[in-house]
């Protein structure tokens, strides 16, 4: 690190980037060895692709190609803005990752939290290993599980026609899509996704309770202010990853999921771009809407690492 | 997929690898051509009736050559791996000294895998193709597929196939429906043999044994059905006495007596769109009755059928009194499989119903026959290195010697899987089929032994050998002929195509989602007109315009 420095401080002034670049490749010849294929995973699958954006602007025709597909600028993006799905898919997206966020994101922290105050480590271990089970079945299973589950004689409708719902299979309804759908992650995720706040809570200096405990801390009181900010930055680094995928609501289980009668609520710009792109082959759409979507994903992970940087000094870049 | 390379024994052959005719195509791609107007080409006249001799020379290659031939008949397949397992297209490949390596796409994925080979490198694109255009076709049109060069135009290439010009001569209709109107002919259509008019093999099909229990005759009006769908629910204690489609509707087997269709449909000639019409409304509303009452499948929209009955674990069992299925599913014909418990389980076919004093359905999902010809139709890749043998050999199929071995099996098979009648034509063995020998179940016999759904069928062979009862079921199928069905072959332009493509993808969705909600009440039915104006303004008249310009062209083909 130190030389790398220097090296670089060094030539800041008196070389130039190519002559500076040489002179380090040479120095660190092993470093950039060790980089080379990370830098060509990264250009082969994810920039490479990347001029695919340009079948946003075109009509595409796979015959023609991109170097030949016909230029109609905007119309694309036009036609998804003006179309009749585009506030539902906006709103449907925003809403399931929102509402996935508020629920999904606490939920693993508190859960670690509890894990973290239990003294009998065998228990602990248990309860840990349960959690996290579910995690391992296939997303397949668990939608046919929602299914059996919501069908019109399912348990959880009859659960729900138990509190009074009196509208059918729960599994049918858009009012329930969102329910079931971030309940069923919570199911599946929230053991493994405490994992991480589990091993962050255990690097925590036990000097730093042992002192809140002489200064008179109780438990809550050690948990507000020794646990918590130990394990802070973890919390917002991962808070900002969440946030980078807000926009991301992953097709897989919501096309298993959602069916005609449940798109209101259920279709999702991703399963849009899913039904469009690969079921219809309308290539040069999709690609708009898609790029559409990243461009609003970019925009609020820039954003609320900003925030984060401005509020608390802590960001992912 | 499923691919296997048999050998076989080569031949020798008369050269006649006819260049004279094809100069158009000579392997390059045919591209724009054609313009407007078909008047430019013709089909050459054939004094050939229907292949009655073959036009073509065996064998069709000098060498031994392997074309690769897309068959999306997976579940046709028994229990045979290949298709070169079965007794004729060995035969066929001995006539023809033309090897086939086979790619069948998985059951239920055939539409998509279809949209995949277009977007392949085009030498992996199949040398043939057997698709059933109405589901498995280019986005924007069959039209733009040859222009875009998939597929060869195949009225370059008429000479090499006589077989099938021949036919085109024999069904006065047929050529309105194979070329289209910037005069291409984008496939070999599949056609019937003996076909009387209005052939049906799907439509509603109700257990017989539940009405005999409720003493109701088969119904013929809604009152009817809604009288014995209570009777099945109330006296039987059937969970789905009507079994539908995840959207809700059928082909509109069921809704044909209120004078619509589910999508596009013609009255007189002129393109309808059923969700626009006040009928279509009256519909949905009977059916929302009908949910409210526990008439209809409570867990419809989970259901993977989209028509035709598709959930074998409630329909082989007693929780269904009423759905869609096709001809061969009618009476006890899945006893052999061991799938059906209840041992009085009789299906029976059932007319389209009726409004009381209201005037006779005019509509059913036509399925597999319009004017003679089958929704089938094969496509030559443009970008094969074997255009023409491709041709001839598809071409062979139309020949009489050909497809008769195709729909009864080989001649050598004479005494087993068909004798000859009296008159001399051939007969299908039922009792080989269905109790066969070696104790192979019907549906390995038919992969076996002949072609499933040659591009002739021979009519006498779907039914002649069927029991009586069974075979009953076409007749009640074809009682009202389906004179608003807007036939497959009425085909946009490119242009018009993507324009519509545009449209209609998302209203379709709309549709169906809006038919679902409309029954189950998450959406009220006073909301069916600002639900009307909504398709409005996503398009759907810009769409009537243009199927109604597609059927006028059509009409004056």
């Amino acid at each position: 690190m130190t030389t790398m420095k220097k090296s670089a401080e060094a030539g800041l002034n008196k070389k130039t980037f190519v002559e500076r670049l040489k002179m380090d490749l040479k120095n660190h010849w092993q470093m950039y060895l060790m980089a080379l294929p990370v830098i060509l995973y990264f250009l082969l699958f994810n920039y490479l692709p990347m001029a695919g954006i340009i079948m946003g602007f075109q009509k595409y025709s796979v015959r023609k190609g991109i170097l030949g597909s016909q230029f109609i600028g905007f119309a694309n993006f036009t036609r998804f803005f003006t179309g009749p799905y585009f506030w539902r898919l906006l709103r449907n997206t925003l809403l399931i990752s929102f509402y996935g966020l508020i629920f999904s994101f606490p939920l693993p922290i508190i859960f670690a939290l509890c894990l973290n105050e239990v003294r009998n480590a065998k228990f602990k271990k248990l309860v840990q290993t349960i959690s996290y089970l579910p995690y391992f079945i296939s997303v397949v299973v668990v939608v046919s599980i929602l299914f059996d589950f919501g069908k019109s004689n399912g348990i959880i409708t009859n659960i729900a026609q138990h509190f009074g719902w009196n509208g059918g299979a729960v599994i049918a309804s858009s009012k329930w899509f969102r329910s079931l759908y971030i309940g069923s992650n919570l199911w599946q995720h929230l053991g493994y996704n405490s994992i991480i706040f589990i091993s962050a809570l255990a690097a925590i200096d036990p000097t730093l309770y042992e002192a809140a405990r002489i200064d008179g801390a109780n438990r809550w009181q050690q948990t507000l202010h020794v646990t918590l900010p130990g394990i802070a930055s973890t919390i917002v680094v991962l808070l900002i990853l969440r946030l980078g995928q807000i926009m991301g609501v992953g097709y897989e289980k919501i096309i298993l999921m959602y069916g005609p009668s449940t798109y209101e609520t259920g279709d999702v710009i991703a399963s849009y771009t899913y039904r469009v792109g690969i079921i219809d082959g309308d290539y040069g759409y999709s690609s708009a809407v898609n790029l559409f979507n990243s461009i609003v994903n970019m925009i609020v992970l820039f954003t609320s690492n900003w925030f984060s940087r401005k509020l608390n000094d802590t960001s992912i870049f | 997929m499923k691919k296997n390379i048999l050998k076989f024994a080569s031949a020798a052959l008369a050269a006649a690898m006819v260049l004279a005719g094809c100069s158009g195509g000579g392997g390059s791609t045919p591209s724009g051509g054609g313009g407007g107007g078909g008047s430019a080409a013709d089909i050459p006249k054939s004094d050939v009736v229907k292949g009655e001799t073959n036009g073509q020379t065996y064998p069709i290659s000098e060498e031994k050559i392997s074309l690769t031939y897309w068959l999306p008949q997976e579940n046709s397949m028994g229990n045979i791996a290949d298709w070169n397992d079965n007794e004729f297209f060995q035969w066929l490949e001995e006539k023809t000294n033309i090897h086939i390596d086979f790619e069948v796409p998985t059951t239920g994925n055939e539409a998509q895998a279809f949209k995949n080979l277009f977007s392949v490198d085009q030498k992996e694109m199949p040398d043939i193709l057997y698709t059933q255009p109405a589901t498995q076709n280019y986005r924007d049109g069959m039209d733009a597929a040859i222009e875009d060069g998939y597929f060869v135009d195949l009225m370059q290439y008429l000479d090499l196939m006589p077989n099938y010009v021949s036919w085109l001569n024999s069904i006065p209709t047929a050529k309105k429906d194979v070329i289209t109107d910037s005069g291409k002919m984008y496939g070999f259509w599949s056609f019937w043999d003996n076909i009387e008019e209005g052939y049906a093999d799907q439509g509603l099909a109700v257990r017989k044994d539940f009405l005999d229990k409720v003493g109701e005759p088969i119904p013929e009006t809604y009152e009817d059905w809604e009288r014995v769908l209570t009777k099945f629910k109330d006296e039987l204690g059937v969970k789905a006495p009507l079994y539908t489609s995840k959207y809700g509707i059928d082909y509109g087997e069921f809704m044909a007596g209120y004078g619509i269709a589910p999508y596009f449909y013609q009255v007189n000639g002129e393109v309808k769109f059923g969700p626009m019409q006040d009928e279509y409304k009256e519909y949905l509303t009977m059916m929302h009755d009908w949910y409210t009452k526990g008439l209809l499948d409570p867990d419809f929209a989970q259901r993977q059928s989209t028509g035709v009955t598709a959930d074998s674990d409630v329909t082989y069992n007693d929780a269904v009194g009423l759905r869609v299925d096709w001809g061969t599913r009618m009476t006890d014909a899945y006893f052999t499989k061991g799938e059906i418990e209840n041992p009085d389980y009789w299906l029976v076919a059932a007319p389209q119903p009726k409004k009381s004093g209201g005037a006779d359905p005019a509509w059913r999902e036509v399925g597999n026959n319009f004017h003679d010809i089958q929704q089938v139709c094969v496509l030559i890749s443009a970008s094969s290195e074997h255009i023409e043998e491709a041709i001839k050999w598809v071409d062979s199929w139309y020949a009489k010697d050909v497809y008769l071995n195709a729909n009864y099996g080989i001649d050598s098979e004479e005494g087993t899987t068909w004798y000859a009648a009296e008159d001399g034509h051939r007969v299908s063995d039922y009792d080989f089929r269905y109790k066969n020998p070696d104790g192979l179940d019907s549906l390995t016999v038919a992969a076996k032994y002949w072609a499933k759904n040659p591009p002739i069928r021979v009519e006498a062979m779907q039914i002649e050998q069927m029991p009586a009862d069974r075979a009953e079921s076409y007749a009640v199928w074809s009682k009202y002929p389906a004179t608003n069905y807007i036939p497959v072959t009425v085909t946009m332009t490119s242009d018009e195509n993507s324009e519509y493509a545009q449209y209609y993808t998302d209203i379709e969705t709309f549709v169906q989602e809006n038919n679902v909600k409309f029954i189950n009440g998450e959406r009220s039915l006073d909301e069916y007109d600002a639900y009307r104006d909504t398709l409005k303004s996503m398009g759907i008249e810009t769409c009537i315009e243009l199927r109604q310009a597609a059927l006028d062209r059509y009409n004056k083909r």
